[in-house]
């Protein structure tokens, strides 16, 4: 067994490690269950998961067992990601995402298996290509950097927080269609940047 | 088929963030399915996700965290083992098997009106509204209402024509406060829909609101 040293590997990463390195070592994970590549994604992800489930309703004891859970899930499902589908941290949020609905909110989080999306083609008409919107999630941060501040702020309460609409609409004091307009305006900006096309 | 038989940009994020309530999110996902479109679009916003995780400010962890990973890694090696899928049922979105396992013919219809049957999911939340599925018989019209919040409508069977347009198996109508509307069954066999909202509905006209305890909206 190739692991760290403990103070290595608890050392704040500052940089994010860009989504080809990340990808190699998800894929190492995957491939040959490399403990090594495993430790190095811990070291970037453990801590800002523990964060994400603080944010969303964790106590940091609760947030701690979540981000061990998480990790854990990352090891055992890393066989079934596909870099052509989706950059690492996407693909993380998703369990992590997952796992906080299933424990904190204690609901079902309904979604299309991976083995179903494979298995379903691309409708004829207005598809977008596949794979040409995966971006470095640096990439997208300095667009979302750029958003205006109202557009930003509902980001925040839906990905940060956990709130729907209805619940941005309390929050904000704002009407249900300005919440979701801002929402849209955002989003289309955003994949514009990414590349996609609309 | 235009954006109207597709889920919003914003509540294709709401999913993406998991912030849509449960009962919107089985509607969408059952709409997922079958749709590119919409799935390339959760696909995105889930990059955000991961791109605003990415961007968190990092706490500390355990000093024991990744020791405890490994042990949970190994113990969990040997007893490792797949959920047994659940049996597609014809005709029906997979998400939807297991609560209807003997398909669409054998629900337990509760008249409402006449010509409106409907069934409620009632072990899915959707916050003040809930998720249900609706045969409308042929010419049937749904009277005339708004909705104080969302309301996703997705066709599993025959078709409906409203305001917007018209929508057969696999279209969505994902619609809220600023649409009213009145749609009715326009083919020859009843249509079935499965409807979450996260609101009661707002019936406009007088004979509307006498229909409105009937529905239970």
């Amino acid at each position: 067994m190739n692991q760290l040293s403990v103070e290595k590997i608890l050392e704040v990463v500052e940089t994010e490690p860009s989504a080809d390195v990340l990808s190699g070592w998800l894929v190492a994970v995957g491939s040959h269950q490399d403990r090594q590549s495993f430790s190095r994604l811990f070291e970037f992800f453990a801590p800002r998961i523990k964060t994400y489930m603080q944010r969303l309703g964790a106590d940091s004891a609760l947030a701690e067992d979540l981000m061990q859970e998480t990790m854990v899930k990352l090891w055992r499902k890393a066989s079934t990601y596909d870099p052509a589908r989706a950059v690492p941290s996407a693909w993380i949020f998703r369990i992590a995402r997952n796992l906080r609905i299933d424990k904190i909110r204690r609901q079902k989080f309904y979604e299309v298996e991976y083995d179903q999306e494979s298995s379903v083609l691309p409708d004829e008409c207005d598809s977008d290509p596949i794979g040409t919107s995966r971006m470095d999630a640096m990439y997208v941060k300095e667009h979302v950097k750029a958003l205006p501040a109202d557009q930003l702020a509902v980001i925040h309460l839906a990905y940060y927080e956990g709130l729907s609409h209805s619940e941005i609409c309390t929050r904000l004091e704002l009407p249900l269609g300005t919440v979701k307009s801002r929402l849209r305006l955002a989003f289309g900006k955003l994949r514009e940047a990414m590349g996609a096309q609309s | 088929m235009n954006r109207f038989h597709h889920a919003d940009d914003s509540t294709l994020m709401a999913h993406a963030a998991g912030a849509l309530p449960e009962g919107l999110s089985l509607v969408l996902t059952a709409h997922l399915e079958t749709c590119h479109r919409c799935r390339e679009r959760v696909a995105d916003a889930e990059q955000l996700g991961g791109s605003m995780l990415s961007e968190l400010i990092p706490d500390d962890v355990s000093v024991d965290s990744l020791d405890r990973i490994w042990g949970r890694i190994d113990k969990s090696e040997c007893l490792e083992k797949q959920n047994p899928p659940v049996d597609n049922v014809a005709g029906l979105p997979a998400v939807l098997a297991k609560y209807f396992p003997g398909g669409l013919d054998s629900i337990h219809w509760r008249m409402v009106a006449p010509g409106i049957r409907q069934f409620i999911i009632n072990q899915v939340s959707s916050e003040r509204g809930t998720v249900r599925l609706f045969s409308i018989s042929p010419g049937t019209t749904i009277p005339h209402h708004s909705h104080g919040g969302t309301e996703l409508t997705l066709v599993l069977r025959g078709s409906f024509s409203d305001e917007i347009g018209r929508f057969g198996p696999g279209d969505l109508a994902d619609l809220d406060d600023s649409v009213s509307h009145q749609p009715v069954a326009d083919t020859n066999e009843p249509c079935i829909c499965l409807i979450a909202t996260d609101e009661r509905l707002r019936f406009t006209g007088m004979f509307s609101r006498l229909f409105q305890p009937l529905v239970g909206l």
